[in-house]
Order: C-alpha cells, then structure tokens, then sequence
C-alpha cells in the first residue's frame, strides 16, 4: 500500500471535486531509514461516506479516531484512518478533514460502513455538540448521563462556571 | 412444568468485577446466559485533554504520562512524537533506541501484570503469585535505569532525559536470560494446565471479521487472527529497522480461536518478542548524543515559536495509542489535544465477547482486553424490581465455583 493508490482511490470514490491532498514526510529508522509518508485530505460531508466506502475496497480500514478543533466560526473534525494494515510497514496514515458551519453542525454517521466508529462519534457529540446522521445510539458515553455541557467548545460558559466554581471551593478548602 | 423465559438485566458497575477500575455494565440475562451488554465509562474520565489544553507543552508532556500509571511510557513516546513532527525536531539516534528498550520493557511488565490478574480471576493464585514475583525482576530494571518503577519521565521533546549507562548493560542481558530461562515454566503453567484451558478456551470470542469492523487493537486483534500492530504496519522510532511482525496463535502452531485462551497465547509470545527486541537494540545501540535541544529554555522557545500539526503512534501493551496534536505560534501549549487510549477501542468488541456466555465468565472476559479505566467493587443486581447489591467477592466466588465444577 502507498499513498498513491490511496489518493487513486480517493478520486474513484469522490470524484474530480476531491481538492488537491497534501503529503507530509517524515524520515524514521536509523540502520534502515525509511521515508513514511502520509495523507492530509480536506473532505465535504457529502463525499466522506463515499470515500471511506472506496478505501474500504482498497485495503482493510481502521478507524484509529476522530479528533476535533472548535476554530470559532466553525467545526473542524479529523477522522485519522490507518488504511492497509497487516503487512510491514504497509499501512498508510490518512486524515480526513471535514470543516463544519457551527449554525449546521452535523456530520454523517461511519457507523454503517464501519460500526466501531460509534465510541469516538458518541464522545464528539457530548464534548463538541457535534450531531451524527445515522448515528442511533446518542446517549453521553464518557460524561454523566445528564450533563450538556460540550467541554472541547471555546463557547461552553457551562463547563467554564463548572471549573471556576471548583477552583473556589478549592482555594476555601485549602484555607480552612 | 411451564418453563417461563425472562430477560433480567443484571447492572455490573460502576465498580468492575475483574479490575479495581470503574466502569458500568448493564448486562441483559436469560437464566444464566447473556443475552446482550451496555457498556458505560466516563466514571473516572478526569478531563485531562481539557487540563492539558490550558498548560505549555512540557507541562503537558508530564500530565501525560500520568493517563495511565500502567503503561506509562506509551503516552509521553507518541506525545513527544506529535509535537516533534509539528514543531521539526529530530531525535537523535541513541534517544529513538533507549525509547523503544524501556517501551518493550514496559510492555514485558504490563502483560505479566495481566498474566496474574487472569490467574486471579479463574481462581487461581498460586499463579496470580509466581506471575507477580517473576514481574519483580524487570521493575527492578526499570527503577535501576530511571529511578522509578512507575512514570519513568525518560521521553523528553528532541529525546530523551536519561541514558543507559555501560555498567547497566549486563543488568538487562541477566534480565533477559532470566525471563528467556522462565519462558517454558511459564507457557507450560498457563497454556498446559486443563483447567486454565477448560475456563478459557472458546470463552469470550471475538471472531476476526468482528474484530475488523469493530476497530479492535493490540493483542485483542491478533488473538482474533488479525495480523495488526503497529510496530510492524507504520514503523517509527527504530521498529523499521527490525522487521517485526505481528504475532497470533498461528505463530504457537495453535488454529485462531479468538478466544481468552488465545489472548494468553499472544501476550505470552509478545514477552519473548520483546525480550529479542531489547538485546537486538542494545547490541545495536550507537553511542552519542540523547537529546537534539539538551537547554529547557531553548526547548522551550522553539516550542512557543512551533506552528503546525502532527500525530504520533505507538503499540503500548493493549494496543494502538494515538494523539493528534496542534500548535499555533505564540501560544505555550497545544491548541488542539486528542488522546486516544488501546482501551477506548476495545470498548466496542466486549458486546460480541460478552454474547452468549455465563455470568461466571464476566470476570475473566472483561478482564481479558486488559481493560485500562479505573476500579470497581461492588454489583448491583436487579431481580424482578427489588435491588439487590452484589459484592465483587460474590462474583469472584461465581468464578472461582465454576472452575472448581470443571475440575471436578
């Protein structure tokens, strides 16, 4: 596997609107140096089912997670895919970067292509209030049942009053 | 007499029946058989991307390493390799080696800390003791080489903080012999004894197309046949250099169950494995320098300066650890943190592994993951409405009966 035939069939899937990816390189090894590279792909969510449905035709897919940035305006997540695991030194780094509006904040689900995304979309709904379409489970996995709060957001006054409010009562218990 | 057939949910948690580490599951039971499992952690989630988010990057790299007090080298080596890659800077190769000699010896550490912890939940101590004495010998190493037995603070940005000095090398080859001379007693203890094999054998299965689709890692996925790890997929550090494959049970000359049985298997091959890894980096290990910025305030700018983006990987003992990792110029610390535990993907394979197997079972097949959150001790059992609460020493005492049943 390379990230030639990643970016191939990147395109299949997609289409011609797939923008430009970008490679990053980074030299590993010392007796043997080898050079890794690997894939930054900004996405539209329309596209990102079928692209992950054509990488999935390629090469065995997984699913390493999802991160989020919260950029003000807009959402940003990054689905890190290993793509082609199970030979040496086969496997190829990909990160799909799916920009989100805040006022439409919702993302199609991967659950049905690959059902072991349900634990990192379950944890990106609560902590960046991020819906998933397709996504049937959507209780708080990792915070309490009944907290709304999104920690990971520059704008949860909730989270914020939580940890000032914590940091006072500290500081009383420590001058008691 | 008319048999009437019930589904009772049976809440297992906060408080696990196998670990002393908190998680809840609600299992749904039709006489002694599971039928289906809800799996609910977040009970000790300390908010510790949310901390790490609002202090500078050395900062960081500390509060990392205290995610989990059991692998604790895996979280600082995949730290300092994302933050290397957004800020460029090189490791020096003495640094890459003495990284991947205390990883190994961590993961030699963590699988026999597991080995006991299985032996004490089939009922069978005398094993849980001989594991955990013959652990003794590589945390002595491990206090030798970085002064402590936990949280060894060796990876450092650009390197690493400690080297490995000449009089230590014949230490780690005496390890290695030891452990190497230990290997048949302790594969003939766990993989020949009936009634290890009667409680473990085709218990918890994970079939390898399960394995795949729900993102398994680490040796839950190779015990399921899947060949995947990441020392040998992307290499990094000096993995490359090695050659190294993935082992399952086929590398024992064993057919993949899936099984408990044969995540014993993997993990007991994987300490052979990485008892070769140390003595090839040793042997191999060039002298010179162990950090590229060996000055704190010069790291230190650089760092402030550093603007970019980059993800950093290891195979910890459980599995695939990643973080991704952002930083914007001015600011001390990482803009963007996201940790991803072995754990946090083998949540999703204990539904499968728990279907269909008894209540007995619960304790070996949660512990068989090698699960990483944090404790638990007690069991709620709700019956027709009224609670009941369950020690962890009843369930224990389940287990324990049915391996005693077994053996007649």
């Amino acid at each position: 596997m390379n990230t030639g035939s990643v970016v191939q069939a990147l395109r299949e899937g997609v289409g011609e609107t797939l923008p430009e990816p970008e490679v990053r390189t980074r030299t590993v090894g010392v007796a043997k140096p080898l050079e890794i590279e690997e894939l930054w792909v900004d996405i539209s969510r329309e596209a990102l089912l079928s692209a992950v449905g054509a990488l999935m035709q390629l090469a065995p897919v997984h699913l390493s997670v999802i991160s989020g940035r919260d950029a003000g305006e807009e959402m940003e997540l990054l689905y890190h895919l290993a793509v082609g695991y199970g030979t040496e030194g086969g496997e190829v780094l990909l990160t799909l970067r799916l920009t989100l509006p805040k006022d439409d904040l919702w993302a199609p689900s991967l659950c049905e292509l690959i059902p072991g995304a349900e634990t990192t979309e379950r944890e990106k709904r609560e902590f960046l209030g991020v819906e998933f379409a397709g996504l049937s489970d959507n209780r708080n996995l990792f915070l309490p049942d009944d907290m709304t709060a999104h920690p990971w957001r520059q704008d949860d006054e909730q989270t914020a009053g939580l940890i000032r409010r914590t940091v006072k009562w500290e500081e009383r218990d420590g001058d008691a | 007499m008319e048999t009437r057939k019930q589904v009772y949910q049976i809440p297992v948690g906060p408080v696990h029946p196998a670990l002393k580490e908190n998680i809840r599951f609600v299992f749904d039971v039709e006489g002694e058989r599971i039928r289906n499992v809800d799996v609910k952690p977040g009970f000790v989630h300390r908010g510790i991307e949310y901390m790490g988010m609002r202090r500078n990057l050395v900062q960081v790299l500390y509060l990392a390493e205290r995610i989990c007090g059991i692998c604790s080298i895996s979280h600082p080596i995949v730290f300092t390799q994302a933050v290397e890659q957004a800020a460029g800077i090189e490791v020096p190769a003495r640094a890459q080696y003495i990284r991947v000699i205390v990883s190994e010896l961590e993961r030699i550490h963590s699988h026999l800390l597991w080995a006991g912890v299985a032996a004490h939940e089939l009922g069978f101590d005398t094993l849980l003791h001989l594991s955990w004495k013959v652990r003794e010998r590589v945390m002595d190493i491990l206090e030798e080489m970085t002064g402590n037995r936990v949280d060894y603070a060796i990876p450092m940005f650009g390197g690493v903080r400690r080297d490995i000095a000449p009089e230590q090398y014949p230490k780690l080859t005496e390890m290695i012999r030891y452990y190497r001379g230990l290997f048949e007693e302790l594969s003939d203890t766990f993989l020949r004894d009936a009634s290890v094999e009667a409680r473990t054998r085709d218990v918890g299965v994970l079939t390898p197309e399960e394995a795949h689709e729900l993102c398994a890692v680490g040796p839950v996925a190779r015990a399921s046949g899947l060949r995947k790890d990441v020392r040998q997929d992307w290499p990094y550090l000096v993995y490359g250099d090695y050659e190294l494959s993935a082992l399952t049970p086929e590398d024992y000359g064993v057919a993949v169950h899936g099984d408990v049985y044969d995540r014993i298997i993997v993990r007991l091959l994987e300490v052979a494995q990485s008892l070769d890894l140390i003595e090839r980096c040793l042997r191999d290990m060039p002298e010179g320098e162990i950090t590229s910025i060996p000055k704190v305030p010069a790291l230190l700018a650089q760092l402030k300066k550093a603007e970019g983006e980059g993800i950093g990987r290891h195979e910890a003992p459980r599995g695939e650890v990643i973080h991704y990792v952002r930083l914007e110029s001015g600011v001390e610390g990482p803009v963007v943190w996201k940790v991803k535990a072995p754990t946090y993907s083998n949540l999703m394979p204990w539904r499968p592994m728990f279907r269909d197997q008894e209540i007995a079972d619960i304790p070996i097949i949660a512990a068989s993951i090698d699960p990483c959150m944090c404790c638990m001790d007690r069991v709620h059992m709700v019956r027709e409405g009224a609670n009941e609460e369950m020690a962890k020493a009843e369930l224990l005492r389940l287990s324990w009966e049915k391996t005693r049943r077994m053996c007649g």
